[in-house]
């Protein structure tokens, strides 16, 4: 019986990779495969879906597939590149260290290491998927013999799910008629949030003096986000950036149905989800052409070449004020969203997968 | 090939071209917004710098040096301190009680293990302050015997008005989509040539007085030397470089540095171009003090070449230009005509050859 197995750092609940991770484990487990996940650490949660990594050598069966979900640095590494089976590595991007660099110096080494981690599992690999053909690039780069393009598996279709009324009224009576700009996604430098608040302020300045910035997400650089809200707050915009996180699924889809454009300035990003979600709730988008966001979306956004704020603030102000080029961009979002349809993504991971267990792919 | 109109994949195909054409369209107005809010003064060309600082006041990447030492090693000293007053505040009354009678309760042994770890805590710090202490009198010490001083009215420098190489400099830019960074802009001239050709460019010089004239005609400079722009310049985030100037006179290190920092700082596929002096040229037109003494001078294009494709970048054959007072050969009707064209060659080749070259490279990976 064809056997994959799923390795993954941290099985976290409310998390890409790890709901990536199950949802992956059922559609393997519906193909008839058998199909484990092992971790180096798993929420309390769900624990019971997962057995520690050190645990698999007592289980391993010959022909199995080792399928590693590769993010961050673990020892899982160390590990898979230790084992015989066949390794596929299906990589989600790690962000360069030299963005943490002067911020917070142990995740640069963290990141450093998870970055020598996959020099060294992309040689060894028969195969690795990647979320976008930027990590594909970046893979192949490195030695990887073979590469695949199959994005993130994010259920939109199911997520689909209530907007929180309650929460919706209370930022609508918050902001009244002023434009809102959302951004989604951890508190990171790579996510450049300074060009978020500085394309705010010039925005203010002139086009909408009441505009307001929602950003969602944790700070998970502490001194980062200190700096950006204190620079928020020195250009006088402390009550005019509004931060919120740990919100629930119905608590998202109304701050995004509540922002009139989602704004990206990422300089760094392997996939981007909430490029998706924003397409599946129709918010308009305009986003910085960096790492794999151009991929991502499309057509269905304004991809900026810069993250200048004049030139930000002219792109959203266009949007305001073009009801028709916003409706484009939010049918163009729908449309796009086909392309990342949970069903085509299940059916290419069993295609791809099988093709490696079947022999079909030359194993290294 | 024109898409069949009965055909569902030819239709699919048109109505992306279609929906790419109507971006490009609204891209183009937004820009054309841009550039007119410029025009009127809305978005002075200074604004965009002034916010880069002002969130650098903020950021301890905007520190360089002794002052990122420093203030590195104060985050230290503050975190030295572990206060063993825990909050009791809470939503319920009975709840600040109840965290006051178990610090109350905790306090003799919290005090007895806490005054250890901030004795270790403070020993660690202590030793980090002799460290740097020690390590800034070196750097102290390696400047002085580093550099000696120069005759202040000599630079290793090439023509500062040549300008030969600006067309191809504009021509390899050109179409660039993101920010060209122009180091040593002067005032400004190459930066009106790379707006006129559509390029999204901004310029840096250490000298307030030469970036006057620039300033003045509002073009976007930043009173800066290259080294401590480009170190807070975010990664892959130029699309353009060009190079020129101190280039020619940076010391080893300080060559190291800007060779790492492009090779991060420009995108993959961005455009480098360099220009400067050739040490043939150079030699011939400084001093001999400035010759033996000067802490840096200028590079064969070929060294440029290979320390730039050691970095992942695709170089291009280089252009020469500048002054060029080679000796022409003699006529063969002259029976030592041989020996002569060889000396000629010699001389031309050492001493007399164009004085300027011009590079680009294209970063690869």
């Amino acid at each position: 019986m064809t056997a994959v197995h799923q390795f993954v750092p941290a099985l976290l609940p409310r998390d890409a990779t790890g709901d990536h991770t199950l949802a992956l484990r059922d559609a393997f487990r519906s193909a008839g495969w058998e199909s484990d996940v092992y971790v180096e650490a798993a929420h309390a949660e769900l624990q019971h879906e997962a057995s520690y990594f050190e645990e698999y050598p007592g289980r391993a069966r010959p022909g199995d597939v080792l399928l590693y979900q590769l993010g961050t640095s673990s020892p899982v590494a160390e590990f898979l590149l230790g084992r015989p089976e066949p390794l596929v590595l299906d990589y989600h991007n790690v962000t360069p260290e030299s963005f943490y660099e002067g911020w917070e110096e142990h995740t640069a080494a963290k990141v450093a290491l998870a970055r020598r981690q996959v020099a060294s599992l992309a040689p060894r690999a028969v195969l690795g998927i990647a979320d976008s053909a930027f990590n594909a690039r970046e893979l192949a780069s490195l030695g990887c013999p073979a590469t695949e393009v199959v994005p993130i598996l994010v259920d939109l279709d199911t997520e689909d799910a209530a907007v929180d009324a309650r929460e919706r009224d209370r930022l609508a009576v918050r902001h009244g008629d002023a434009t809102v700009l959302l951004f989604v996604g951890r508190i990171s430098p790579n996510k450049c949030h300074e060009h978020l608040v500085a394309a705010l302020w010039v925005y203010r300045h002139l086009y909408d003096p009441d505009a307001r910035l929602h950003l969602v997400g944790p700070a998970v650089t502490p001194d980062y986000a200190a700096a950006v809200f204190a620079f928020a707050a020195e250009l006088g915009l402390a009550g005019a950036v509004d931060h919120a996180e740990g919100l629930t699924t119905a608590e998202l889809s109304a701050w995004y149905g509540d922002a009139d454009v989602f704004v990206c300035l990422s300089r760094h990003e392997g996939f981007c989800i909430p490029l998706l979600e924003a397409m599946r709730v129709g918010t308009p988008i305009v986003a910085l052409d960096a790492g794999a966001v151009g991929e991502t979306l499309a057509d269905a956004g304004i991809l900026l070449p810069t993250a200048r704020p004049g030139t930000v603030a002219a792109a959203v102000d266009r949007i305001r004020r073009d009801r028709a080029l916003a409706d484009r961009l939010v049918a163009s979002g729908h449309r796009r969203l086909g392309d990342f349809a949970a069903a085509t993504t299940r059916r290419r991971f069993v295609e791809v997968l099988g093709a490696v267990a079947g022999g079909e792919r030359v194993v290294a | 090939m024109t898409p069949d109109a009965s055909d569902p994949a030819g239709d699919a195909a048109t109505d992306v071209a279609e929906r790419i054409r109507y971006l490009d369209e609204v891209m183009a107005e937004i820009d054309a917004e841009v550039r007119r809010r410029r025009a009127s003064g809305d978005l002075p060309a200074g604004l965009e710098a002034e916010l880069d600082e002002l969130f650098l006041e903020f950021s301890p990447v905007g520190l360089h040096g002794r002052a990122r030492l420093r203030e590195t090693l104060a985050l230290v000293d503050g975190s030295a301190y572990v206060d063993i007053a825990v909050p009791t505040a809470s939503n319920k009354a009975v709840g600040a009680y109840v965290k006051r009678v178990i610090r109350k309760g905790l306090g003799w042994y919290m005090n007895f293990v806490v005054a250890q770890i901030v004795k270790f805590a403070w020993s660690v710090s202590r030793m980090f302050h002799v460290v740097v202490d020690h390590l800034e009198d070196l750097e102290a010490a390696v400047e002085l015997t580093a550099s000696p001083d120069l005759p202040v009215d000599v630079a290793p420098a090439a023509d500062p008005g040549s300008s030969w190489w600006t067309p191809a400099a504009v021509d390899a830019l050109a179409g660039v989509a993101d920010r060209v960074l122009v180091a040593d802009c002067g005032d400004g001239g190459l930066l009106d040539l790379l707006d006129a050709a559509g390029v999204d460019a901004y310029g840096v010089d250490p000298s307030d007085l030469v970036l006057e004239p620039a300033l003045a005609r509002g073009l976007d400079v930043r009173s800066e030397g290259l080294l401590d722009h480009l170190g807070v310049v975010a990664t892959e985030a130029l699309g353009g470089m060009v190079l020129t100037g101190s280039v020619q006179w940076l010391r080893p290190n300080e060559r190291e540095r800007l060779v790492d920092l492009v090779a991060t700082r420009l995108a993959v596929g961005g455009t480098l171009v360099l220009q400067s002096g050739t040490p043939e040229g150079w030699a011939a037109t400084v001093t001999p003090v400035v010759r033996d003494l000067a802490p840096g001078r200028p590079l064969h294009a070929q060294t440029w070449a290979h320390l730039l494709s050691a970095r992942g970048f695709a170089v291009g054959e280089p252009l020469t230009g500048g002054r060029d007072e080679r000796i022409a050969r003699v006529g063969e009707g002259s029976s030592d005509a041989d020996s002569v064209n060889a000396a000629i060659d010699v001389i031309n080749h050492l001493l007399l050859g164009p004085t300027e070259y011009l590079v680009v490279a294209t970063r690869e990976r």
